[in-house]
Formats: C-alpha cells, sequence, structure tokens
C-alpha cells in the first residue's frame, strides 16, 4: 500500500528492501558490537580503574615514608647542627625518591634546606624560633605532605615533601589507549567479518524469510526465491525452489499429457465410429471449412481426405445449392436443418445423393454439419416400385376392363345370343387367368422381396411339363403365326422341387419368347442333359436386346426402354421371379442376345442324383 | 475366371465363377477396386458359384473388406457355399464380412 501512495515507489520499495534484508541482521549484528564493545570498556575501565587506585596509594605511601624518614632523621642531625649535612640529604632524598618538591621551612616560610639548592632563602638556623608548625593537613593530596620536625630547644621546621607527578597516570593513558586499538581492531575484524559474511547471512535470512512465506501460504517461486549472490545457502535454496517447481511444472505436464492423451483417444474413438457410418458426415466451421470429414463422406463425394483439409466447402461438396446452405447455417446457429437431393451423373451412372445441411449449436463458434446419404438404391427401389403399381394397376385393370365388357356384352347381347355368350364366358375365363397370373406374380415378388418365398418340394416330371407348356402356347404360336418346336430328347428325367415355381421358369421363358417375337418369327424349345445338369434352352427370332437390357433384364421392375418392349404389356417382374425360383433351386437362367437378331435364354437346372430318368 | 457383373438397381453385384485363387484373386481385386470407386461401395460379391478359394483369395477379400469399410460398410457376400464358410469361420475372418442367402436379400440390405 505504501507503494501506491509514496512519491517514489521505487526508492521507498529499495529501501524497504534494504531494511528487510540488512536491518536485523545489522542491528542484530551491532547490537552485539556494542554490547560486547561496552563490556570490553566498563571492564578495562575497572580494571584500570582498581590499578591506579593501588598505584596511587603506594605511590602516596612511599611518598609518607620517605618523608617521615627524613624528618626524622633532619630531626637528629639538627639536634646536632648539621645543617649542611641535612641540606645534602634533602637533595639526595629528593633525587633518589623522585620528588618533585622537598624542602624544610622555618614557620616564617623561610626555606633552610632545599632540592633545589638555590631556593634557600636563610643560610642557617636562628638559635630559635617560635611558631608553631601548622597541622598537617591529611587527604587533601596525599601526594603532597607537611611533616614537623623539632629541633629541641629551638623550635619546629615544616618538612615540605612533594612526588613528582604520578607514574600511574601514563600508564593509565597508555592502558587505555591499549584498549582503544584492541577494540579498534575488534572493531574492523567485526567489519571485516562482517563484509565477509553479510551475504551468507542475508541468504540464511532470505530463506528464513521464504520458509515463514511458504508457511503462510505463498507458493509462487518468484516471490519465495532469494537473491542468488548472497552464498551458496541461496543457491543452494534457489535450486530446491527450482527444483521444485520443475517437479510441479514436471507434474502439471504430465498431467496435462494425460488428459490430452485421454482425450486425443476419445478423439480417435470418435473419430472411428464416424468412420463406421455409411452416412457422409462433413463438419464445417464459422468460415465455411470443412474441418471434419470421415470416411463415407470421402467416398461418396469422391474426395480424398488428406486434400480437404480445412479447404472451403465449396471445394467439397460439388453443388452450389447446398454450398450456399451450409454458408447461411454457420452464420445462422437458429436456422433450421436443410435436406436436398441432389443428382449426380457420373461414370458408374446416376447417383442420388441427399445432403442434410445443420447447424450445430455452439456458444463460441458456429459450426455446421452436413450429413450425405447414399438413396440412390432407394430411389431405383421406389422408382420401380411406383412404376410396378402403375403397371400392375394397368395390367390388372385390363383384365377388369376386358372382363366388365364382355360381362355387360354377356348380359345384354347373350341373352339372346347363345354364341356371344359363350364368347364372352371364354374371354372372360381368359382374363381371370390372366388377373390370378398377375396377382400370382405380385404375391411372388412381394415373397421374394420379404425372403419368405418357400418351396414345396414335390416330384417334377419333366415330361409333363413340357407338354403343358406345348398345350398352353401351341395357340398362341398359332394365332401369332410362329413357327414354335420343342425339340426333346426322348427320356426326360423328373426333378426334385416346387412344381409350381419350376413350371413357372418354364413358362415365364417360353411365353416371353413368343411375346417378342414378331409375327412370322420362330422359336425353338430344346433340353439337353449333361453332368448332371439340365439345360432348357429357348431361341427366337424377335427384337433381341442390347447389352444394357441383357444385363438388366433380371432386375425386379425393369423394362427395356424399346419401343417395340414397351407397348407390350408387362411388370417387368417375370424373368426376375423366374430366376429367382430357379436359382432357389440351385438353378440358373442366362441371356445371350442380339438387337433385333433374337434371343436365347438357357436355363440349367441340377438333375437330382437317385431320380429316375423317366 | 469368368466373374459377372450384374446391377441390381444400384447395387452392383459381382458374381465370380469358379475358385477364386492366384491370379484369379488378382482379377477379382482389381474389379471389385473398380466397382467400389464406380458404385460408391454399393456392391455384393455373390460367392455361389465359389467353389474354393487360396491364401490369396482370402487376402483380397480381407483387403477388399478393408477398401468397402470407407464406406461404412463391410463386404457383403452371398450364396456362400460351406467349404468358404467354414475356410472363413477357421481363418476368424467371418466376422468382418455380411453373409447373405442369396444376392437379392443382400441387395435389399442397401435399402
Amino acid at each position: 500500500m505504501a507503494d501506491d501512495h509514496g512519491p517514489a515507489p521505487g526508492l521507498w520499495q529499495r529501501l524497504r528492501r534494504v531494511l528487510r534484508d540488512d536491518l536485523h541482521l545489522t542491528s542484530i549484528g551491532f547490537g552485539f558490537t556494542a554490547i560486547l564493545l561496552t563490556a570490553m570498556a566498563a571492564a578495562a575501565w575497572w580494571a584500570g580503574r582498581t590499578q591506579d587506585s593501588s598505584l596511587h596509594q603506594a605511590h602516596a605511601e612511599r611518598v609518607r615514608t620517605t618523608g617521615e624518614t627524613l624528618a626524622r632523621t633532619a630531626e637528629i642531625l639538627l639536634a646536632d647542627g648539621r645543617l649542611g649535612r641535612v641540606r645534602r640529604l634533602v637533595v639526595e632524598t629528593a633525587r633518589e625518591a623522585n620528588l618533585s618538591r622537598c624542602r624544610l621551612l622555618l614557620p616564617t616560610g623561610e626555606v633552610v634546606a632545599d632540592a633545589q639548592p638555590e631556593a634557600i632563602t636563610r643560610q642557617d638556623l636562628p638559635p630559635s624560633w617560635d611558631g608553631e608548625a601548622p597541622p598537617p593537613r591529611p587527604g587533601v593530596d596525599r601526594l603532597c605532605r607537611t611533616i614537623s620536625v623539632t629541633v629541641p630547644d629551638r623550635g619546629t621546621l615544616l618538612l615540605q615533601v612533594a612526588a613528582s607527578p604520578d607514574p600511574a597516570a601514563e600508564l593509565f593513558w597508555q592502558t587505555r589507549a591499549g584498549i582503544g586499538a584492541v577494540c579498534v581492531m575488534a572493531l574492523v575484524v567485526l567489519v571485516l567479518m562482517h563484509r565477509r559474511f553479510r551475504n551468507t547471512f542475508r541468504g540464511i535470512w532470505a530463506v528464513r524469510r521464504a520458509l515463514l512465506a511458504r508457511r503462510d501460504g505463498q507458493c509462487a517461486p518468484e516471490a519465495l526465491k532469494v537473491r542468488a549472490d548472497w552464498g551458496p545457502e541461496a543457491e543452494a535454496w534457489n535450486s530446491l525452489m527450482d527444483q521444485m517447481e520443475q517437479a510441479k511444472r514436471r507434474t502439471a505436464l504430465s498431467r496435462t499429457e494425460e488428459s490430452l492423451r485421454l482425450q486425443q483417444h476419445s478423439s480417435q474413438d470418435l473419430s472411428a465410429a464416424c468412420d463406421a457410418l455409411a452416412q457422409g458426415l462433413i463438419l464445417v466451421d464459422g468460415h465455411s471449412r470443412a474441418k471434419y470429414l470421415n470416411s463415407a463422406a470421402a467416398v461418396l463425394l469422391r474426395v480424398r481426405r488428406d486434400q480437404i483439409d480445412d479447404a472451403d466447402i465449396g471445394d467439397v461438396i460439388p453443388d452450389e445449392e447446398v454450398v450456399e446452405a451450409v454458408r447461411q447455417a454457420t452464420h445462422r446457429p437458429m436456422q433450421r436443418r436443410q435436406i436436398f437431393e441432389i443428382e449426380r451423373k457420373g461414370d458408374a451412372g446416376r447417383v442420388l445423393l441427399r445432403f442434410i445441411v445443420r447447424p450445430v449449436r455452439r456458444e463460441d463458434s458456429a459450426v455446421a454439419m452436413v450429413v450425405i446419404e447414399d438413396i440412390t438404391q432407394q430411389r431405383v427401389a421406389e422408382d420401380a416400385r411406383n412404376t410396378f403399381l402403375a403397371q400392375a394397376t394397368h395390367e390388372l385393370r385390363t383384365p377388369l376392363t376386358n372382363i366388365r365388357a364382355c360381362a355387360e356384352a354377356g348380359l345384354d347381347e347373350g341373352r339372346d345370343d347363345p354364341a356371344v355368350q359363350a364368347n364372352c364366358l371364354s374371354t372372360i375365363n381368359q382374363e381371370v387367368c390372366r388377373l390370378d397370373r398377375i396377382v400370382g406374380d405380385i404375391l411372388s415378388v412381394s415373397e421374394i422381396e420379404a425372403g419368405s418365398l418357400r418351396l414345396n418340394e414335390d416330384d417334377v416330371r419333366l415330361e409333363d411339363l413340357m407338354a403343358s407348356l406345348e398345350a398352353d402356347y401351341a395357340a398362341q404360336a398359332k394365332e401369332k403365326q410362329i413357327d414354335l418346336t420343342f425339340d426333346l430328347p426322348p427320356k426326360l428325367p423328373v426333378l426334385r422341387g416346387d412344381r409350381e415355381k419350376i413350371s413357372l421358369g418354364f413358362h415365364n421363358l417360353l411365353g416371353n419368347a413368343l411375346k417378342y417375337t414378331p409375327e412370322g418369327g420362330k422359336v425353338t424349345a430344346t433340353v439337353d442333359i449333361q453332368d448332371g445338369q439340365l439345360a432348357f434352352q429357348v431361341a427366337d427370332t424377335g427384337i433381341g436386346m442390347n447389352e444394357e437390357d441383357q444385363r438388366r433384364i433380371f432386375e425386379k421392375f425393369y423394362r427395356s426402354p424399346d419401343r417395340r418392349v414397351t407397348q407390350i404389356t408387362g411388370s417387368g417382374l417375370g424373368l426376375a421371379i423366374a430366376r429367382e425360383v430357379i436359382r432357389m433351386h440351385g438353378g440358373d437362367i442366362a441371356v445371350e442376345s442380339e438387337i433385333d437378331q433374337g434371343s436365347t435364354f438357357t436355363l440349367t437346372l441340377p438333375v437330382m442324383e437317385g431320380v429316375p430318368v423317366a | 475366371v469368368n466373374i459377372a457383373e450384374q446391377e441390381c438397381g444400384a447395387v452392383r453385384v459381382l458374381k465370380p465363377e469358379g475358385p477364386v485363387s492366384a491370379k484369379d484373386a488378382e482379377d477379382l481385386k482389381a474389379r471389385i477396386d473398380a466397382m467400389l470407386e464406380s458404385s460408391l461401395g454399393r456392391c455384393v460379391v455373390d460367392a455361389s458359384a465359389i467353389q474354393y478359394v487360396d491364401s490369396r483369395g482370402l487376402e483380397v477379400l480381407v483387403e477388399a473388406n478393408e477398401a468397402i469399410a470407407r464406406t461404412g460398410h463391410p463386404l457383403k457376400l452371398c450364396g456362400v457355399n460351406q467349404t468358404l464358410r467354414q475356410v472363413l469361420e477357421l481363418t476368424g475372418l467371418a466376422a468382418q464380412f455380411e453373409f447373405f442367402a442369396d444376392a437379392n436379400s443382400a441387395v435389399r440390405s442397401f435399402l
């Protein structure tokens, strides 16, 4: 907070840091030093003082002793009147005892003897003198004494002795200087040590502070790190912090990698699932770029997946209308889905693709999804069914119309004329048979479609079958003036199978031959038995078929677009049903044909072993 | 081997007539590839006339299945005889394919 208000936050901060970094250490260091020095000084002072006092005392004692000795000696000598001797003694004593003053005075103040001979003011002692010597003043100055010297019968002299300056004083100062020097040296050593170890202490201190901060919840490594130049402890701490950070990062990284891996796995799973779809799927982003395309979409659109990476949707979907819808969907996420059915013609014929474009609601981005379905087969089947329905309706209606017309005619005119009546009834009978056949066909197709066509196994006598064929179609052939011949081996086998169904196959081939062979043509039916296989061949000289028709003739509901075919009624079911039922018996029907030249259909059936040739 | 091709609506039915082995397998592969490309995967292999397949033939079927799987459909086989079915089951490949009794039901599966 101080940073916000201070005029110079940088400076303030630095100061705070210095205080924070150094204050504790420095104050503790200097506190210790000060206490130490004060203690040292106090001890030195006390020791000096004690020493001084004892020296002073000894000095004073020496001065007193010397003075007393001199006074007593002087008393004796002066009693003898040997003043000169006293004077010599004073000089010698002063020299020997290193006295600054040593004099003998009369109470009048006249100096009779002195350490300095020139200071003598009276050369001889008066015979007597008055005056009492002033009492000594002990305690005022123990180094300066005045002692009474009594000369019997003459008076009292005063002996003044004073010591020269106390040698202890010099010693006193020497001692203090020594102590001072020691202190200064100690200080210098302390400062040097402080300089030498300051960083170490700072480092340790900073580490301590970082530890406390960590305890208080500070986790940012930058805040916990200390200055690297604060000694090896700081370096070690920093490296520890780095390792911790690295470990933390590694953990975070591995977690991220793990989560990424999981995500990738799930994305791969999703991608694999999308690739297993038979529907094409394209995801388009907000910039109309194809972000994802499953393999079915690539196949249906005939594009390569590696080429559409982020390609514009216009390059992927060939239809402008769909592309426009996709662009709109990515811009307006609320739009409902749109469905397009696009027909494409390629080398493989007609392809019908249904595109379902729908926006995918997302909060952060606009995404659209395009689902592509191949509906060619559905559409083909639908068309065929519609055609079939139309044909069937037509087919059903034609005999119905005939029946109705004949019934009416029979009722009106046949009442009187039995011939007309018979004719009408015969026609009605024919048409009913036709109706029955058509309904049978439709039922067969339904059964085949539903997969519920079942065979009723029985013996099928081929001879009987051929006879019924001849009987059934002879009239029709005669009517169209077609030369219908049967080329049969003398012995025909008995087949095992569904009599009706097999008969249907044979009938169909022969019926078609007669149907599509113009008047005056020729139809030959032959039966050949070889290697346990029966081959029933119907060759005609009819309108024939081109290759396309030959390939598709067995498709259900297929009818050749040839006008000669469309003019003749038919459901396009007969051959499909015939082949289906023959195949169900383990045989097949094949065709060879040339347009305008005629066709040859071959029906093959296995002849069951053990079935006697009749 | 003769390979008959038939269109059932928009579905192509490929019918190899004879055993699929060695060079015939290569032919079949080429035909299946071409058919896949043109029919957008709407195809069926009618195996009713395949008596047996050798290892290369099996390989071709598996390769064809992988190729056709891109369209989201498995390879549809119809009319598979017992020998071929046993071979496919013994080699553990049967689960990869879809089997139909006849071409019609296989074609119907595209509806």
